[in-house]
């Protein structure tokens, strides 16, 4: 086993968006931290520990909170933010169901709740009403209280499930 | 007046939601300078203590830190108290400097500044500044602070009174001799805040060949931390340039001159580089503005048939450590708005503003109104239960009727000088029966009595209020036209989030029959727009609005005489102005619309809130099920987005009811420093809100606005706590303070059995 120093540099090979990208960071440095300092702004940081959500990305398809993962644990992975939601001009189902539905005023919270929900209806893109609810708890909109989201959520499921069928 | 497009009245889509949906938008954090430098602040560690000295070489020594100030390397300045209303001589005496001199007095208070060239090294740095403290008493509790005997927080002032406020109206003593009945509580709010979720930052750069200082992370009041920061750097405002990028939230507590944005501004004009500092949120727990936390002692006369008399209140209004730059508002606020929508034969309130050593308090949404609404209210239910009176039918008894508008106050000898409490327009009573049948009051309540059982309990609660808003002084706006046919709106408001730049967009095209792609808001930059009195209040739409609507009527009147046409025959079209008979010119000969709104004297609006809650009898566990608010805005210019402010100020009132507290133990320790202790409603703990937005227009203001940012927290704390109290039985025990969490509701209902 060897050890390396906290601002010791680790190189990190991610897949971002799509992309591939050779990332160098200091062992120590959060995922939200290289993301952001590698210019993907998206990603918020609402506290640092964990509870609101604002952090939220895709690793390998599954939500986490970018500040509690070390940006060497996403060496191989796959990582999708907020900025590869729209397909060029064209916004996301879940982007246009946020803006039709009052799902967001300030927009902190809004890149952690996309990929939290984007996240969830590819996973489970028949998760009933109340299971989107409860999935959604997990972060917070201090603006909006989270009902306008939930609804904006449901929306988009809806025309996801249309566009299947 | 022609209304080319109706826009005022629509519900426009949002401007500018699309760089918030795709990431794209700019927080302050996101803003980068080149050679920019990361500052960590050195917090005091406890509330109270002498500095006996400070050894900053260890963090020195660490590679990449470049600098390590404390207070002896400031000059000594205060930062200033904004509004004129609210700063007082004893006010004065009591600023906080923006590093500890020689004392701290309070638990997060600035001490050291370590600057870094890497945030993560000037955290590491800022652990190694040693701090040599001597403790000292505390004073950790609002209503005792003022007593005689306790430790003085700041000794030149001989006590740890800020300020006091008496009104009085009527002859008290006289009504209360009449009473049939008298109730009185001592009612406590609890100290609660605003939390937005992206914490606040600061960046300042100055510009080596001029000297200039801008800086980067403004919000709410930018004018007037410009003219801070200018008096306190000894600098001319003209030489400082606040920038306002994308706010994640502010709601009253961000964008005040704060001690770190001087500290910013004051290493970058030392350091000649660009100095950045992003808070994080467990100093933000205890940095940023507190708010809320009063007592009062309350009683209210009134006739046996429920009629009320009077009422007498004396409260103790936190304002924390230091008077911060909204001055006196915790105290003055809660006094002009305790007397509320009711016929009072007579009020003595005194409200008066104590030092305790804890995080300063400022302003949160609906400030001072709210914890008005909550104390009154919730005695009000009080007297209803022993006089047998539903709590619906006593205020329909007692509000301000319809017909009485407008209505002063008259406030006796030995009043403190304050603005006149004036309610100008609306329709208080009948606004309140439009909340009960939507909501199905009647219904409701029959319906609460059948389901609640042994296991939950089923309780309905309503609040009235006025609120203030619309506050003046006045606002300016300019309107310029480009080439391509677009318009520019300058205008000095803030944006943090509220939808602002829609509304003012909708106005100005509205009045020029342009459609909104057309129209573009400026205000970020204090350079752009030389004057501006910022988001506070609910102001923006009702004194900005108006300001911008003069401006393009003023744009319309000079098209017209260019043109040799009446004002409202002229149309603003492919970068030209057309009159009726064919001529035209390029729409930039007309030059600029310009108007200016002013707004001498606040306006009160009218608005009430009804919740129903379950509670579970054996967790104690507040759920509310329905929540409905009613507020007369004046005049909606996009209903969608009122709904929505209405929507999130009263999701963040459920928070401050049941969830949300900023608890300080016996040494003055903060408890709650994450948001693990600090709890947010989520989605799961919130219903989905129903709003009614009435719209009864404000006279003297063009628009007819009255402002709703704010209203939908007013009246909910209140309504909440009286339906729980409901829930618990008139008999049962009082609700006398919040938050009404799980264990406090358990505690509560093993008072009642
Ligand atoms: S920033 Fe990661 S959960 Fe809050
Ligand atoms: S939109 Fe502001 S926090 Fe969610």
């Amino acid at each position: 086993m060897t050890w390396i120093g906290e601002d010791d540099s680790a190189a990190v090979d991610v897949v971002v968006n799509g992309r591939p990208t050779a990332m160098r960071v200091p062992a120590r440095r959060t995922l939200a931290d290289a993301l952001r300092d590698d210019g993907l702004t998206g990603t918020h940081l609402g506290c640092e520990h964990g509870v609101c959500g604002a952090c939220t990305v895709l690793l390998d398809g599954r939500p986490v909170r970018s500040c509690l993962t070390l940006a060497v644990q996403a060496e191989g992975a796959d990582v999708e933010t907020v900025e590869g939601m729209a397909e060029g001009p064209e916004l996301h189902v879940l982007q246009r169901a946020f803006h039709e539905n009052g799902a967001l005023q300030c927009g902190f919270c809004t890149p952690g709740f996309l990929m939290l929900a984007l996240g969830l209806l590819r996973a489970e893109p028949e998760a009933p009403p109340e299971r989107v609810r409860e999935v959604l708890t997990s972060n917070l909109c201090r603006c909006t209280g989270g009902g306008p989201i939930v609804q904006a959520v449901l929306a988009a499921q809806r025309e996801l499930a249309g566009d299947v069928a | 007046m022609t209304r080319v497009r109706g826009l005022v009245g629509a519900d426009v889509e949002r401007l500018a939601d699309l760089p918030l949906l795709t990431g794209a938008a700019r927080y302050v954090a996101d803003v980068h300078r080149d050679g920019e430098v990361h500052a960590r602040i050195v917090r005091s560690q406890v509330a109270h203590a002498r500095i006996v000295g400070i050894d900053t070489a260890d963090a020195e020594a660490v590679p990449g830190v470049l600098a390590v100030i404390t207070a002896d390397d400031l000059p000594d300045v205060r930062i200033p108290i904004r509004l004129p209303l609210a700063d007082t001589p004893r006010a004065r005496r009591v600023l906080q400097p923006p590093l500890a001199r020689g004392v701290v007095r309070y638990v997060g208070e600035p001490i050291a500044v370590v600057v870094a060239t890497d945030a993560y090294v000037a955290e590491d740095a800022a652990e190694l500044v040693d701090v040599d403290l001597d403790d000292l008493d505390v004073v950790a509790e609002v209503a005792t602070a003022a007593d005689p005997g306790m430790p003085v927080l700041h000794p030149d002032l001989g006590d740890n009174i800020v300020s006091s406020y008496p009104l009085h109206h009527g002859d008290v003593d006289a009504a209360f001799a009449r009473a049939d009945v008298v109730v009185r509580e001592r009612l406590r709010m609890h100290r609660h805040t605003a939390v937005p979720m992206e914490t606040r930052g600061a960046i300042a750069e100055v510009d080596p060949a001029t000297g200039r200082l801008t800086l980067w992370g403004g919000a709410k009041v930018k004018h007037a931390v410009r003219a801070a920061l200018g008096e306190m750097l000894s600098m001319e405002p003209a030489d400082i340039r606040i920038v306002e990028v994308n706010v994640g939230g502010g709601f009253g507590v961000r964008g005040e001159a704060y001690p770190e944005d001087y500290l910013v501004a004051f290493l970058a004009l030392r350091l000649r580089r660009p100095v950045k500092w992003i808070e994080d949120r467990t100093e933000h727990f205890v940095a940023t503005n507190h708010a809320r936390e009063q007592e009062h002692e309350l009683e209210i006369a009134a006739t046996a048939d429920g009629r009320l008399l009077a009422f007498r209140d004396r409260a103790w209004c936190d304002q924390g450590a230091y008077a911060r730059s909204q001055g006196t508002l915790p105290e003055l606020l809660p006094a002009l708005h305790l007397p509320g929508p009711y016929r009072w034969e007579a009020f003595a309130l005194e409200t008066t503003g104590v030092l305790t050593n804890r995080t300063p308090v400022g302003t949160y949404r609906g400030p001072g109104m709210t914890e008005a609404a909550f104390v009154r209210e919730r005695l009000l239910d009080v007297l209803a239960g022993r006089l047998g009176l539903d709590p619906a039918e006593l205020r329909r008894r007692n509000l301000i009727r319809d017909d009485d508008l407008p209505f002063t106050w008259s406030l006796g000898a030995g009043s403190a000088p304050v603005p006149p409490i004036s309610y100008q327009s609306g329709a208080f009573c009948s606004s309140f029966e439009t909340l009960l049948e939507r909501a199905g009051y009647d219904e409701l309540r029959r319906e609460a009595a059948t389901r609640s059982g042994d296991t939950i309990s089923v309780g309905v609660g309503v609040a009235t209020y006025v609120e203030v808003g619309a506050m003046g002084p006045f606002e300016d706006a300019r309107i310029a036209p480009a080439a391509d046919g677009s318009f520019v709106v300058h205008v000095g408001v803030a944006s943090l989030g509220q939808g602002v730049e829609t509304v003012l967009a909708q106005i100005a095209g509205d009045e020029l029959g342009v459609p909104m792609d057309r129209l573009r808001v400026d205000h970020h930059d204090t350079d752009a727009v030389p004057m501006g009195f910022g988001a506070f209040a609910s102001r923006s739409t009702p004194v900005a609005g108006n300001a911008v609507l003069l401006a393009a009527r003023d744009l319309r009147t000079k098209a017209a005489k260019l043109l040799g046409a009446e004002p409202d025959d002229v149309e603003f079209r492919d970068g030209h102005v057309h009159g009726p008979g064919g001529a035209s010119c390029p729409v930039q000969d007309v030059g600029e619309g310009r108007g200016r709104f002013d707004k001498p004297h606040p306006t009160f609006s009218f608005g009430a809130a009804l919740s129903v809650v379950e509670v579970e009898r054996d967790t104690g566990r507040v759920r509310v099920v329905r929540h409905v608010v009613v507020h007369d805005v004046g005049r909606a210019v996009n209903p969608a987005l009122v709904r929505g402010q209405l929507a999130g100020a009263a999701s963040q009132g459920i928070g401050a009811a049941l969830l949300e507290e900023l608890s300080y133990d016996e040494r003055a320790q903060p408890m709650a420093t994450t948001l693990g202790d600090y709890r947010l409603p989520s989605a799961g703990e919130l219903p989905d809100i129903e709003v009614i937005v009435l719209e009864h227009p404000a006279p003297g203001n063009p628009l007819g606005a009255k402002g709703a940012g704010e209203s939908g927290m007013v009246g909910t704390p209140a309504a909440v706590a009286n339906a729980v109290a409901d829930a618990l039985g008139a008999t049962g025990p009082q609700v006398t303070t919040l938050p009404l969490t799980a264990d406090r509701v358990r505690a509560l209902l093993r008072e009642a059995t």
